[in-house]
């Protein structure tokens, strides 16, 4: 599953040149970003965790992480639909595309204000950041691709803009906008401070596999001492947590008595209030179901796989200790397949033009309102 | 320390050029708020009552003060129950440094009127001129619940006391909260800047206190927290390391940086606490958020010994306790973690974090049922 710690086999250092080379050709030159000595530095220059790793790093070009923060002027959602525009609290929001680059505008009776898009957050549904004499502004707008529309930025309905300024979208605290490029690009935040000149865009792998850059630089050494943490041998708890640096903990979204269906988009804290969420059971950790390297999967029968693994009517055995019985739960009287379409039902956010998977699990009653 | 008054210069000064103003607006708006308050009172008014209050607005009116007041309290004394007159004699009291009187006047208001919030937070500023603190605290606190500091000619005068008054009592983050509401309007008056320094370095003392050589290094540390609340990290960085560097041996500077950082990002404030335990290794307040920030940030190897050294100054203290129990299950001791935990909350049903932490430690046991449970108990805690 990792990208960097997958490393048992120790490939020498004529290999990892000779690797080097097909990937350079591929043009597959995405790596780690940490501090190590200058000299271990310029050895790994010649280096990716794709110089290894070809498998996993070749799959994760595609997963959604790599794509959490598009290039402006190559986003495909941007280069297809060149003119978006909708009416939203009495202002007219367009996004105009000409020539690879993307152009933001809100407009009403007494003018207009037009800013360059150069940050775009999310893959599929889109919000864009606009800077303007030194601040960040999140769009009151964001593009929804279900229904190919602009529509209100989720956490923005009840916002009221008296002017075009205030129109053009939310001014974001400092904090804010290091939580927007910490979660969305890699390099950019240390600290207290944003330093845009380090920036790459999307989830790179040292920003999950913290010590990558250092491990490259030593496995040009032929030494392999210092592969990062295995993720993989993480707790089902501690996976919630370290996936939920990003997608919220449960912790952290009962700290912050984050309520409502706008949450619903924290899965690690929807998981673990499903009755079935059990830390040491990793039947239900984020990585049974998900593979972070690789695009979301899409198959109900998959999903079933999972929730079978436990709903089980026969013994399940452990695949790790085969000689370990896993405690087995109840089956459904209903049906055998597309469990989560009942189990896990989708709730629309964005103003109804986005539906996301509720990952509290659980029995819905007809009439239920959504479990707070 | 009366922000309104313009006749008698105080120590805490630095306040007044903004604050006159604001006093000035205040008074019209408080009057102009009670007036309609009083306008449906039916007063049974007697010829002489009648005298004496026509009386008394016409000295009010030519800024008579000490003759209105006395003509108030002639009033007051045929008809106690007079609204108007009580409020007329908070206010005037109060602009005339009478404090005392001002006291009784509002008392006698808010027995006939319990929710009028204009004489509340007159009163709360008078008792605080009176150096009655806790007083000043309970008023000017249920003022400030009832929207007494919702009008900006109020905010900064009623906010600026309540945040002292906070101090005074020892709940800094409390007193921050006031601050950073104030800081979002901006504010850089000298003496504010050293009331936000003070409560953020856990020091009661008001700015009026401290020796005039220390002075500059509260209104420097004010100012980093001021550009940190107004959500300038970068800048409020920049200003905490120089003052890191100025006075690198000064106690409850880091602390200070810390707290401002926990809300955002607990392993940054653990980074300052623990730079504070260096600067004052025998500091409780230092261990015992030291070992909390590092619970909150997930850091448990690091925060087993840290909570293990606060647990040893400060047994009894809650949070210790908490960190300690979490840290010690989270790194492998479930037993002691857990009835660890478990005896805090015997104590404290609503401690969420204690429930939060035997959420996470019954799920390591794997004990599924009661892991649940406390998740579910969380929920219902965390309004």
């Amino acid at each position: 599953m990792s990208a960097c710690s997958v490393s048992r086999s120790r490939p020498s250092l004529a290999r990892i040149i000779g690797l080097l080379a097909v990937f350079a050709t591929l043009g597959l030159v995405w790596g780690a970003s940490s501090a190590v000595s200058a000299k271990q530095e310029k050895k790994a220059e010649a280096v990716t965790c794709a110089t290894c790793h070809a498998g996993v790093a070749n799959s994760y070009l595609h997963a959604p992480m790599r794509h959490a923060m598009e290039p402006a002027e190559a986003n495909p959602m941007l280069l297809q639909h060149t003119s978006l525009t909708t009416q939203l609290n009495g202002y007219t929001y367009s996004l105009q595309t000409r020539e690879g680059k993307t152009t933001y505008t809100v407009s009403d009776a007494s003018g207009s204000v037009s800013f360059p898009i150069h940050w775009v957050l999310g893959q599929h549904s889109q919000t864009y950041l606009l800077e303007k004499d030194g601040s960040f502004y999140e769009t009151l707008v964001t593009y929804f691709p279900r229904d190919n529309v602009l529509a209100v930025t989720p956490g923005d309905q009840d916002l009221r803009p008296k002017s075009l300024h205030e129109a053009m979208g939310r001014k974001l605290s400092n904090w804010e906008v290091l939580g927007c490029f910490d979660c969305h690009s890699s390099g950019a935040v240390s600290g207290t401070h944003l330093n845009l000149d380090k920036i790459k865009l999307g989830i790179d792998c040292e920003h999950c596999h913290a010590g990558a850059q250092q491990h490259m630089a030593d496995a040009v050494d032929d030494n392999f001492k210092t592969i990062p943490k295995s993720l993989k041998r993480m707790s089902t708890g501690d996976i919630s947590n370290f996936c939920g640096q990003c997608h919220r903990t449960w912790e952290t979204t009962v700290r912050n008595h984050w309520r409502g269906p706008a949450f619903v988009r924290f899965q690690p804290y929807r998981l673990q209030n499903s009755k079935c969420f059990a830390a040491d059971d990793s039947r239900i950790s984020c990585l049974a179901c998900h593979n972070p390297h690789e695009p979301l999967n899409h198959d109900q029968a998959f999903y079933d796989k999972k929730c079978l693994a436990c709903h089980a009517q026969m013994k399940v055995v452990s695949a790790s200790h085969p000689s370990t019985t896993l405690p087995v739960a109840k089956t459904c009287p209903v049906a055998k397949d597309n469990c989560s379409t009942c189990h896990m039902p989708k709730v629309e956010i964005g103003g109804n033009h986005a539906r996301f998977t509720d990952h509290q699990i659980r029995i819905v009653r007809p009439g239920e309102s959504y479990p707070d | 320390m009366c922000a309104w008054k313009s006749n008698q210069p105080r120590q805490n000064s630095a306040l007044l050029p903004r604050a006159n103003a604001a006093k000035a607006g205040l008074s019209a708006f408080l009057l102009m708020i009670f007036c309609a308050l009083c306008a449906q009172t039916q007063v049974a008014a007697g010829q002489s009552f009648e005298e004496l209050t026509a009386q008394a607005a016409a000295a009010r009116d030519q800024q008579n003060l000490p003759l209105a007041i006395n003509l108030y309290s002639r009033a007051e004394q045929l008809k106690p129950d007079w609204q108007e007159g009580w409020w007329y004699l908070t206010l005037l009291q109060y602009s005339t440094n009478q404090f005392p009187g001002a006291i009784d006047a509002a008392s006698h208001l808010l027995e006939l009127a319990p929710h009028a919030v204009p004489a509340m937070a007159l009163r709360g500023l008078s008792e605080f001129e009176v150096a009655d603190y806790n007083a000043s605290l309970r008023d000017l606190e249920t003022a400030v619940d009832h929207g007494a500091a919702n009008d900006s000619h109020n905010e900064q005068v009623i906010r600026y006391h309540l945040a002292l008054d906070l101090c005074r009592a020892g709940r800094f983050q409390d007193a921050l909260d006031q601050y950073k509401l104030l800081a979002d309007n901006g504010f850089s008056s000298p003496e504010m800047l050293a009331g936000l320094g003070l409560a953020g370095m856990h020091l009661t003392s008001f700015p009026a206190e401290v020796a005039e050589s220390d002075r500059g290094l509260y209104v420097a540390a004010g100012t980093a927290g001021s550009a940190f609340l107004a959500g300038s990290s970068q800048k409020a960085d920049s200003l905490f390391q120089q003052l890191f560097t100025d006075h690198p041996s000064t106690a409850r500077l880091h602390l200070f940086y810390g707290l401002l950082l926990f809300r955002h990002d607990p392993m940054l404030a653990a980074d300052q606490f623990r730079l504070e335990v260096g600067v004052a290794p025998n500091s409780e307040t230092a261990l015992e958020l030291l070992a909390y920030a590092l619970v909150i940030a997930g850091d448990y190897q690091d925060a087993l010994p840290a909570a293990q050294k606060a647990y040893a100054v400060a047994p009894d203290e809650e949070t210790v306790q908490v960190a300690l129990g979490r840290a010690l299950g989270e790194t492998g001791d479930l037993d002691r973690g857990i009835k660890m935990l478990e005896k805090v909350i015997a104590g404290d049903p609503d401690d969420l974090e204690a429930h939060i932490g035997l959420a996470a430690l019954y799920g390591r046991a794997g004990r599924r049922e009661d892991a649940y449970r406390e998740r579910m108990l969380c929920l219902k805690i965390a309004p």
